[in-house]
């Protein structure tokens, strides 16, 4: 023994070591906790799966979740769901880590130290219910009041809509992030001026051979991904005709577009000229095998293919050979992607997207363009409606005028999601009272004098009709999986019992018991249906089977066959793309999309999407901005360095990802990171909100937000930061040596 | 002077050990201590079978612990004056869980399941002792490797060899 031993730590290890034998078997103590009440379909140790609906994004797949002793343990896709069919996506699989979130809210809350200070205190439910209803009773006048909310489940938007109606309210806003970057209410209104319905086309990929994807990441966030990405399978394997083909046009090359055939890098806002030039193509040259293009012939009687090839930087040879394939396909379909609305020219290029499906004859055909099934009974037929950014422009002129005095806000979060140009966050220091209804304190809850936390959606009940559905008519009944673990209340019984606070006309709108019973009534009119795939012998024995199936759905194939309007007798609308920023100063387009893990940047609170590596990049817990190879190399910067990237709006800096999928004039950022709250795991990711970059501009046909069209300059700043990458861009490692 | 140390240090490592595997030895069999006094020995001599309030073996991998509606669906009567049924009754109007320390374990690792032991017409007594007899739960045996091979070693072939297969428990 080199070193001396003192008698002092001869002591101490000999007593450690004494101690640290004896006791080990107490550490192992282990406390069993029955349950109080058991549930009675559970049997301990052994698993029991409950069907519900997914809330990570709004397609409504049906989940099955594994329990196992009342604790959620997984979430799988519900194999009889005609939606997704047993099909479920990462953000899905992760929605257990919003259950056991460590950052919820336990209680409902009052911001203690003022809005803004993050001091909470808990409330009391009664006191809090008391609270609110004071706040609602001593409005001086109804129109004082407004509630914003984003796609919530269907029966809750029914209750408010119900409550504030009766109050004398305007009905609730409904806008969020996630349905502006799928341009969810543009697609509306292109269906409602095609077919003069409003019910959101479903595109039959599954029996289509060739599929041109206007800027749709079908397989990644757009619409009903899950459903869309199991047609995927079926048209690449499940029929005898072979493949298929499969074309992106997009100015970035996206997961989708990774799964395609063909990538068509267009130049951003001119996805419309190409879809005109196709048209005219195949009308001119009389291509395909529909007869005569006589009455199509109106509809791109103004367009020229060199104009437009010229414009799209598409050439007019690569046109005529889309054209030719798409025109002599058996069955083709042309889909107008959320990239396209979110352009200043959007509702133009959806229009002339959509008319592709025209002329090849493929509307309510195999393989072509139907219609969403709507819901059998009037009642489950209203659901919330996407408002327009002009509404929400509105709303913030008047929190600005100081006309609305008491403001409510469920699942939905504008201080994040709205471009930070608009002013959202000066307005809500205008209204005297806040009222959030978010689970966790987000970037919006903190301005909230009052959070009322909502359950997350394993612990809730609810349904809704899947918009875009699928071939029959389906719902999608959500029920809880597990008991709340939290003193936390869903916001559809907080209504109820903020209605019967303030009886009167209140109460009359919507005078349920509870939550359970209100769906139970709305629910069972389904009842002795004879189209659905089970049968109850009572109304009491369909409530269970409803949430046994996990919701109620058509036996057979039950197809809306659409019918296009008048639209078809007029030219097309061609519309030049308007750009916010000076191309002097300004170069680049910027492209923010949406993170196929994180969606809109509601996934960002959870670690294992944090974790997902980008399925382009491969980056983890990261924001980044893709970069051409060309561009990078002007501007002198290479991987990891960071940018600056400026708009005439904000600025933000962010590390360098060369991409070769991309154009050079494109540089493209992620959305969902850059939050300033919303928990630890959000947090953990340094960075600024791209949302910040945006310049506050509409299509002025959708008046929606033109989220596509800010200009940006770029500027290195001599400084590097690393991205956590688990893989090289060429698959071969040899960036990263040398 | 070093090596009287070193020695002495060799010395008292040997006794250290000796009692650290010593108090195992009491721990494994001693009784932990219970939030409630409950007597396993009152609940057999009033003539109720294991199977009533641990009902789950015969189809689960676990017994169950009864939930707190199934002790206070004969306490809610049955003795209420005593302290105990009183803390019971106390959890059950708070709608708490009563926070049972587990007296027979299993390491993690382990896949252990009620139902095949008890398929094979073993009794409950077999491995948890003489609980009728008990006032105060302990474990009667230390369910080691040692001993769970002791019976699995004694089926007749081939079933004593694929009872005796590693990944016949370890996961």
């Amino acid at each position: 023994m080199s070193k001396k031993l003192t008698r002092r730590d001869f002591i101490k290890i000999a007593a450690g070591a004494t101690a640290a034998t004896g006791l080990a078997p107490v550490a192992r103590r282990i406390v069993i906790e029955p349950f109080v009440q058991p549930p009675e379909e559970t049997l301990p140790g052994q698993a029991t799966w409950y069907a519900s609906t997914c809330r990570q994004c709004p397609a409504g797949c049906g989940i099955v979740v594994r329990t196992i002793n009342g604790r959620a343990k997984k979430i799988e896709g519900n194999p009889l769901h005609p939606l997704n069919q047993g099909k479920l996506c990462a953000r899905g699989q992760a929605g257990l880590q919003v259950l056991y979130n460590p950052d919820r809210l336990r209680n409902a809350v009052r911001q203690s130290g003022g809005r803004g200070s993050r001091e909470y205190e808990p409330l009391y439910w009664s006191e809090a219910l008391d609270l609110l209803a004071e706040k609602v009773s001593s409005l001086g006048h109804p129109d004082r009041m407004a509630f914003l909310g984003g796609l919530m489940p269907d029966h809750l938007y029914q209750l408010t809509n119900s409550l504030l109606t009766a109050l004398g309210t305007a009905p609730p806003i409904i806008y969020d992030l996630q349905c502006t970057l799928e341009g969810r209410r543009p697609a509306t209104q292109l269906s409602q001026t095609f077919f003069g319905t409003a019910d959101l086309p479903v595109y039959d990929i599954a029996m289509s051979d060739v599929v041109f994807s206007f800027g749709a990441n079908l397989f990644e966030t757009w619409m009903s991904p899950v459903a869309q990405s199991v047609a995927l399978g079926s048209m690449r394997q499940g029929k005898l005709s072979g493949r298929g083909l499969i074309v992106q046009f997009e100015p970035r090359l996206s997961a989708t577009g990774a799964s395609a055939d063909e990538w068509i890098p267009v130049r951003p806002g001119a996805e419309g000229y190409v879809a005109l030039a196709i048209g005219r193509i195949i009308v001119e040259e009389r291509l395909g095998h529909v007869g005569s293009h006589r009455d199509n012939a109106v509809l791109y009687q103004n367009v020229d293919v060199r104009e437009m090839s010229a414009a799209s930087e598409v050439s007019v040879d690569t046109l005529r050979r889309l054209a030719q394939a798409f025109a002599d396909a058996d069955r083709a379909v042309a889909i107008p992607g959320g990239y396209l609305s979110g352009q200043h020219n959007g509702f133009a290029s959806m229009l002339a997207v959509q008319a592709l499906n025209r002329i090849v004859a493929q509307i309510g055909r195999q393989g072509g363009v139907f219609l969403s099934t709507p819901a059998p009974t009037v009642a489950l037929r209203s659901k919330p409606e996407v408002n327009t950014l002009s509404d929400v422009r509105n709303l913030i002129k008047r929190m600005n005028a100081g006309e609305v005095d008491l403001l409510l806000i469920h699942g939905t979060n504008p201080l994040y999601e709205l471009p930070a140009a608009l002013g959202f966050a000066e307005a809500i220091k205008h209204v005297p009272y806040v009222v959030s209804f978010s689970p966790f304190v987000d970037e919006t809850a903190v301005w909230a004098d009052l959070i009322l936390s909502d359950h997350t959606y394993l612990e809730s009940w609810g349904y809704q009709v899947p918009s875009p559905g699928t071939d029959r008519p389906v719902i999608s009944s959500q029920q809880p999986v597990v008991n709340p673990l939290y003193d936390t209340r869903s916001t559809a019984q907080v209504l109820i019992e903020l209605a019967a606070r303030l009886g009167g006309r209140a109460v009359e709108a919507i005078p349920w018991a509870d939550e359970e019973s209100y769906l139970q009534e709305l629910v069972t009119e389904l009842y002795g249906s004879s189209l659905g795939a089970f049968d109850a012998r009572t109304p009491p024995g369909f409530w269970t089977l409803w949430r046994q199936y996990g919701g109620w759905w058509s036996e057979k194939e039950i197809r809306q066959e659409p019918e296009t309007t008048d639209i078809v007798q007029k030219p097309l609308p061609m519309v030049d793309p308007q750009f916010d920023g000076d191309p002097e100063e300004y170069p680049f387009h910027l492209y923010p999309y949406s993170s196929v893990a994180l969606t809109d940047g509601r996934g960002a609170n959870q670690p294992w999407l944090q974790e997902t590596p980008d399925p382009m990049t491969t980056v983890q817990w990261g924001i980044w901005v893709e970069l051409n190879p060309q561009t990078a190399e002007e501007l002198g910067v290479e991987d990891d360095d960071i940018v600056l990237v400026e708009s005439p709006y904000g600025t933000l800096e962010v590390s360098v990802f060369v991409y070769p999928g991309i154009r050079p004039d494109v540089v493209a950022i992620p959305i969902g990171q850059g939050h300033q709250d919303y928990g630890r795991f959000a947090q953990a990711v340094t960075g600024s909100n791209p949302l910040a970059l945006l310049a506050p501009i509409t299509d002025p046909d959708t008046e929606s937000l033109a989220w596509g069209a800010t200009r940006v300059r770029l500027s290195p700043t001599g400084r590097k930061k690393k991205l956590a990458r688990l893989e090289s861009i060429d698959g071969q490692g040899r960036e990263s040596i040398g | 002077m070093n090596r009287f140390w070193f020695f002495s240090f060799l010395i008292l490592l040997v006794v250290g050990i000796l009692t650290g595997i010593l108090l195992t030895r009491i721990q494994v069999f001693s009784a932990p201590e219970q939030p409630i006094a409950y007597s396993h020995k009152t609940h057999i001599e009033a003539g109720i079978q294991c199977l009533y309030c641990h009902s789950s073996p015969l189809r689960s991998d676990l017994a169950g612990i009864p939930s707190v509606k199934k002790c206070m669906g004969c306490h809610n009567v049955i003795a209420n004056d005593k302290p105990e049924v009183q803390e019971l009754a106390g959890y059950w109007e708070r709608e708490e869980p009563i926070p049972w320390v587990r007296v027979s374990s299993q390491p993690e690792f382990i896949y252990f399941s009620h139902l095949p032991h008890l398929g094979t017409g073993l009794s409950c007594e077999t491995c948890h002792g003489d609980i009728g007899q008990m006032t105060v739960t302990r474990p009667v045996v230390k369910m080691d490797m040692g001993w769970c091979l002791d019976c699995h070693l004694k089926e007749p072939q081939p079933k004593a060899t694929r009872l005796a297969d590693c990944l016949a428990c370890h996961k």
